[in-house]
């Protein structure tokens, strides 16, 4: 990540350009539909930075995050369902829930490597969607199984995260963005983000040298959890419906892996670009041409994921990055060449 | 519990695990030779199911007879993908760390293009094929009975284990591939093609799809959305029996029919699959070697 001089510069300056664009748009956009999409893509790309804090800097593939963001839709809308709970409150409260479920599955988890620690995560997301399926009720709480919960509208209080139209949502979840970032931001430079570097690089090796591989992996996970938690009310709240094929399903933690890879795990950036590329491609294939080729837009994502793992291994990042490093020569600079 | 209906439900769940154990051959091959999770597997054998059921469907053709078709077709399925899709990855990775999540991954791509197109192509339906005897059964004793097409199935998985495993130790192509799995340097330097092993054992690991789903058509419908439930039933299958080990693979299958069919009878059908990963989870923790595994 050391990039010199003049390519931070750039990339400040490219940051402050997206971040006027992002902040202005619902000002240009009015249409619901496109406004929608937007959202969408803002919300994958929030997802898709949570898991990469654990799955991208430590190297572990996680495919069980979508029970940790199920987790968070489901108690925060049980809460207001069943209390009156305000969602904003709500939401951390599951935060709090999906961040133990996280340390305590990924405890013993973070003792397996490679494909059978992610094969582990992918059975105990499994384990909690079936059984969400399947219980229509606990302890006189109704889950509905397999049928979902709908979120009650009470007209638009903001109090209990309900507005008039889309754009406020939009704020939200560009907000938590920025959050998220600014999280992944911070760990990156931290002790932590190196020691996670250092185990992903080599787990014995970092160990051997004093690193307390458990206890950085752990950290990682409490933070991506309740992360993805709160992602998970806020969809959620958005579309006031949750159930557990969409909101716990391998299919949903495929696409947040998806995208992290595509775009470039182990970066700030990565993820989002990822999600920017593929979530419009999506939601645009899917409404132009879903009626008549259901399921295009995820052939159009396994296209996309194949060509990555075969060309662009380290993400979509990586040739930005050159691009980055390599113009200062043209303004005079000697730039040295960085290691992508 | 009613004894002889616990009976039932452990000799149903006996046959289908063996139909289970078939299943996951394929994909404890390639990860047995060259560590590479088909993350596809079950994708493969959708097609492997959607082959007998069109030749069915437009030709009437026994879907015992297609397994002449099926079996060359998903080898040849297998093959192109390993030799187009996966082996650059490999001749990347020679210099590198070998880093087995992007096969993964790109094999998770081509299950999410396989299934989708499929879908596109027929729609979401479950289709089956009806032959004349799929509906008969004979008995045992007085309670138990066994449907043909069922019990055909899983003497077929029994079949082709026995003849797979012969072929790993008895001929010279076996030899290479369980070499090439025990070590892909060493028998690249005794002049075995370690890519060209690599191919073939994906296609190998694909045709028994190709089998499997023939003799599986007559009594499971197929949908384009099968894919992954049986793609993950087959990693715990594997994982079960103890990972690259042929026999374990059955008894990973038999185990796993077994604990399904039976918890089937205490809780509803669709939440026994739980007890699945449970035993999965536990394995992993406590024996990851597997039931029968030992290092490759």
């Amino acid at each position: 990540m050391a990039t010199e001089p003049g390519g931070r510069h750039r990339v400040v300056t490219a940051t402050a350009a997206v971040g006027i664009l992002l902040l202005t748009v619902p000002l240009a956009v009015t249409d619901d539909y496109y406004l929608h999409v937007l959202i969408a893509t803002l919300y994958f790309a929030y997802m898709a930075s949570a898991w990469n804090i654990v799955c991208g800097y430590t190297g572990q593939l996680s495919l069980g995050h979508s029970a940790l963001s199920g987790i968070g839709g489901y108690i925060s809308t049980l809460l207001l369902i069943n209390a009156g709970l305000s969602p904003w409150i709500g939401m951390f409260v599951g935060a709090l829930w999906a961040t133990v479920v996280g340390v305590l599955v990924g405890w013993p988890c973070f003792r397996l490597r490679g494909p059978y620690f992610a094969l582990t995560t992918i059975a105990f997301a499994e384990i909690l969607r079936i059984w969400t399926e399947n219980t229509e009720e606990i302890f006189g709480i109704e889950l509905r199984g397999a049928q979902g919960l709908s979120v009650p509208l009470k007209g638009h209080v903001p109090t209990l995260f309900q507005f008039d139209g889309k754009v406020p949502y939009y704020y939200i979840i560009l907000a938590m963005l920025v959050a998220v970032m600014a999280i992944t931001w911070w760990m990156e430079r931290s002790r932590m983000g190196f020691y996670l570097k250092a185990i992903r690089a080599d787990q014995d090796g970092a160990e051997a040298l004093g690193v307390n591989s458990a206890r950085y992996l752990l950290s990682a996970m409490a933070v991506s959890s309740f992360l993805t938690a709160l992602g998970g009310s806020f969809y959620a709240q958005y579309f006031r419906y949750i159930n557990p094929e969409r909101n716990m399903g391998l299919d949903f933690s495929i696409e947040l892996a998806l995208m992290g890879i595509v775009g470039g795990q182990g970066t700030v950036v990565g993820p989002i670009l990822g999600a920017f590329l593929l979530t419009p491609a999506g939601e645009i294939t899917r409404a132009t041409l879903g009626g008549k080729f259901p399921g295009l837009h995820i052939v159009i994502y396994g296209l996309v994921l194949i060509l990555a793992m075969l060309f662009l291994p380290k993400g979509l990042i990586q040739p930005l990055r050159r691009l980055v490093a390599r113009r200062p020569a043209a303004s005079g600079a000697v730039a040295p060449q960085t290691k992508a | 519990m009613d004894l002889i209906i616990l009976g039932v439900a452990v000799v149903n769940g006996i046959v289908l695990g063996g139909l289970y154990g078939a299943i996951a051959i394929g994909l404890s091959l390639i990860f047995g030779v060259m560590r590479v999770i088909n993350f596809a597997h079950g994708s493969f054998l959708m097609i492997g199911l959607f082959i007998p059921y069109w030749f069915w469907q437009l030709f009437k053709i026994n879907p015992y007879v297609s397994i002449l078709v099926a079996a060359p077709a998903l080898f040849a399925l297998g093959y192109g993908v390993q030799a187009i899709l996966i082996a650059p990855l490999y001749k990347r990775e020679r210099a590198m760390v070998l880093e087995p999540i992007s096969a993964l991954m790109l094999t998770a791509g081509v299950g999410l293009i396989m299934d989708n197109l499929t879908f596109m192509a027929f729609g979401p339906d479950f289709r089956g094929v009806t032959i004349e005897f799929a509906s008969k059964a004979f008995w045992i004793g007085e309670f138990l009975n066994i449907n043909y097409t069922r019990f055909l199935a899983f003497l077929a998985s029994l079949g082709l284990t026995v003849l797979l495993s012969l072929f790993l130790v008895r001929t010279d192509l076996g030899r290479a591939i369980r070499s090439t799995a025990q070590n892909r340097d060493a028998a690249a330097l005794c002049g075995i093609n370690v890519m060209r092993i690599y191919n073939v054992t994906f296609g190998m690991g694909c045709a028994v799809l190709g089998v499997v789903g023939c003799v599986m058509i007559p009594f499971y419908p197929v949908s384009p959305s099968i894919g992954l439930a049986f793609g993950v039933r087959s990693f715990i299958t594997v994982v079960l029996g103890g990972i690259g080990s042929i026999p374990g693979c059955i008894l990973g299958g038999l185990v796993l029919g077994v604990v399904e069919s039976v918890a089937a009878q205490f809780v509803t059908a669709t939440s026994a699959s739980i007890f699945s990963f449970v035993i999965f989870i536990l394995v992993l923790f406590f024996r990851p070697t597997g039931l029968l595994g030992m290092k490759v």
